[in-house]
């Protein structure tokens, strides 16, 4: 059983379509990178999951079946859209909203205790919301988010307004709960977080899903045949493999001397390696030529 | 289901309750009763002096004189005839009276009556006298003769007048605060009504504003998150009632025991009382439940206020119409507000005062106004579902009327 599975959902606004046709599954336990461009329709897929939306079309399950009131319990949601209660106190505030996720008073209580020690937040639980800083709210609305246990975690731009410090506190708090058997559905732009992060991928454009599935399996779709190559003194000629120049497409890397090697069909990686080390060449650097995340991303949108 | 409306409720109530604004606010009322009181006491005990009143007759008009009326015993005046003006002066200048009238030899013909004093006599005397006055007119040219007369002063402000079908008595002093009291609840709840949903509507926007509401919908159901709110906000109100209540029964006891004449009668018509509250508590819920919807409608705080104007101005034009009202208060144009769904308490509560309203119309007004409540609850949960993720973009009535689900 799926954590979330999404089934060719379509929504529409008057005459603006949000989405048009997307498909996919979040496997429990995983954590689950959407992307795609602005508009491309992210938040109305994740609204529509979380049931703020009705699909004109398709259909979704949540947990094993439709969203439901208790379901909602055993979701963490935080938006793109920030919101805390600005007027009043940090930890009423949270204590608040989690008390509307059915979570004990008493042990709310307790577990805030430790999260605000964690985000370095105690120090300020009794302030107003909006006497703290806008990477504060930001942290205080992640511990919002888990306050309460939540078997999924949808989050939209999660390290936005967070310093290098917090988003590895983040990234960190991420992989945990992961590897406590929490999903993650993750939207962001930051596709370097994506490839830390994620195990598998939906690309959106236009409302449509683009590109599916796990990091590496697309990352070889895109890879193309070539291959990176560096070595102590000048890397040798290899036949059937053509040495890519800078500036050209796809470019080849050269920076620190390394070397992207165009293979010629029926040439294969294991080949050029055989013939670069049988002509004497120091080889200090020999890998698949995979494209990054961004690439990927700026090829397929613009396609 | 039940916890989250209760939470939702109680946060809704600590929210607004807690707040200085609010506790001055709750405070404010009675300390205006309370100074209320207090200044129509000291005004009333200034006015008061129940040293004897001399007069001297040389009309012959009190030369067997009929009492006076039995009117405010605590402050009657004793009333001392005199031969001449010049024993008169000299008991005013004794001390021995507060002033004297001089009925004019010929008051027949020119209605003179003079009066001397030293110092400003007091309220109760001078309209004691002209109460003495008045009973003896009537004793002494009334085709009814002086048993009646004298049977009129004995019963003194004491006469019922009762409407014909005996459904309304109203004592010859004017409406009595019993029957008042159903006007003051309309009063009350009007206020409250204002002073409240404003709460609720302010309470929709701020979530709005804050983008807390997306966060709030993934928590709980669109039902319990204004079930909750019209909760919390019924529960400040009982709040405020319950003070104002007991401040108002604490003013009344002791205006009450202070001879306060207006309060001495404090027996209720209990069906113009439930007929009140029966108008009362839908037209309540219909004002929240509005308030929420334009709340969820509208982009941002600052345009709460002039949201909130329109629905003020409808609730109060019963005032702006009060002349017409009390008038003619079984006319057609009285009749139609008793009905209309923003007008119908205060205008059914002051009827009330100078009518029976017939009971079909009360039990209708009572039904429109519940199903307007209705109406307005389901207007309000629809708003707020079309309504809650619009940033910066108002939700136009049309679209609110003929949109799909979200």
């Amino acid at each position: 059983m799926h954590a979330v599975s999404v089934s060719h959902i379509a929504k529409s606004f008057g005459a603006t379509h949000a989405i048009l046709d997307v498909s996919f599954d979040v496997g429990r336990g995983e954590i689950f990178g959407l992307l795609g461009p602005n508009g491309a329709g992210k938040t109305t897929t994740i609204r529509t999951i979380l049931d703020i939306f009705k699909p004109d079309r398709g259909q979704v399950s949540v947990m094993g079946g439709p969203m439901t009131e208790q379901k909602k319990d055993r979701i963490g949601y935080m938006p793109e859209e920030r919101g805390l209660y600005q007027d009043i106190p940090l930890d009423r505030c949270l204590l608040y909203l989690a008390s509307l996720k059915g979570v004990p008073d008493a042990e709310a209580r307790r577990r805030l205790e430790g999260y605000l020690e964690r985000f370095d937040l105690a120090a300020h639980r009794r302030k107003k919301v909006k006497e703290l800083s806008k990477g504060m709210q930001q942290k205080a609305q992640i511990i919002n988010t888990i306050l309460h246990r939540p078997e999924l975690i949808i989050i939209d731009e999660p390290f936005a307004a967070l310093d290098p410090v917090n988003t590895q506190l983040v990234k960190d708090l991420i992989r945990e709960l992961r590897d406590q058997g929490v999903t993650i559905l993750m939207s962001t732009h930051q596709m370097h977080q994506v490839e830390e992060l994620c195990d598998r991928i939906l690309l959106i454009n236009d409302g449509r899903d683009v590109l599916y599935g796990s990091l590496d399996e697309i990352r070889r779709r895109y890879s193309g045949r070539a291959i990176l190559a560096r070595a102590a003194g000048d890397l040798p000629d290899v036949p059937g493999a053509v040495r890519l120049l800078p500036g050209a497409e796809p470019p080849a890397r050269a920076g620190n001397g390394t070397v992207k090697l165009a293979l010629s069909d029926g040439i294969t990686p294991q080949a050029v390696l055989w013939s670069l080390l049988s002509q004497g060449a120091a080889v200090e650097e020999f890998q698949i030529a995979v494209p990054t995340l961004d690439e990927i991303f700026i090829q397929v949108v613009i396609a | 289901m039940i916890s989250k409306l209760w939470r939702i409720a109680r946060h809704e109530y600590e929210r607004n309750v807690f707040k200085r604004s609010f506790v001055l606010a709750l405070l404010s009322v009675p300390l205006m009763i309370a100074v209320i009181v207090g200044v129509g006491f000291f005004m009333a005990s200034r006015e008061v002096n129940n040293t004897p009143l001399g007069y001297v007759d040389h009309a012959g008009l009190l030369a067997n004189p009929i009492p006076a009326p039995l009117a405010g015993s605590a402050n009657r005046v004793d009333l001392i005839p005199f031969d001449g003006e010049a024993a008169a002066r000299t008991a005013l200048e004794a001390g021995d009276i507060q002033a004297y009238y001089v009925v004019a030899a010929h008051y027949f013909s020119t209605r003179r009556v003079d009066l001397y004093y030293l110092k400003a006599p007091g309220n109760n005397a001078t309209r004691q006298f002209y109460d003495f006055m008045q009973i003896n007119l009537l004793a002494g040219r009334s085709s009814l003769g002086a048993d009646v007369a004298r049977q009129a002063a004995l019963l003194g402000d004491k006469v019922t007048v009762r409407s014909l079908d005996g459904s309304r008595h109203v004592p010859s002093g004017g409406p009595t605060f019993g029957i008042i009291m159903p006007l003051l609840i309309g009063f009350t709840f009007v206020f409250l009504l204002l002073m409240n949903s404003g709460y609720l509507m302010q309470a929709v926007v701020d979530e709005k504003e804050n983008r807390t509401i997306e966060v709030l919908v993934t928590s709980a159901s669109p039902t319990q998150l204004i079930g909750g709110k019209v909760l919390g906000v019924v529960a400040i109100s009982f709040t405020q009632l319950a003070v104002w209540t007991i401040t108002s029964i604490l003013a009344v006891a002791v205006a009450h025991h202070l001879g306060i004449d207006w309060l001495q009668d404090l027996s209720l018509d209990w069906g113009t009382v439930l007929a009140a509250a029966g108008l009362a508590i839908p037209a309540y819920v219909m004002a929240c439940a509005l308030m929420a919807a334009a709340g969820a409608m509208i982009v941002s705080a600052h345009e709460s206020q002039a949201a909130g104007m329109p629905f003020a101005v409808l609730h109060l034009a019963p005032l702006y119409l009060a002349w017409a009202i009390v008038m003619t208060p079984n006319a057609l144009l009285p009749t139609i507000l008793s009905f209309l769904p923003f007008t119908t308490l205060l205008t059914v509560t002051l009827r009330n005062i100078f009518t029976a309203v017939p009971a079909w119309q009360v039990a209708a007004a009572i039904a429109v106004q519940a199903a307007c409540a209705v109406g307005a609850i389901w207007l309000a949960g629809r708003a707020f579902r079309l309504g809650m993720l619009r940033y910066g973009r108002r939700l136009r009535l049309r679209e609110l009327l003929r949109e799909g689900p979200p």
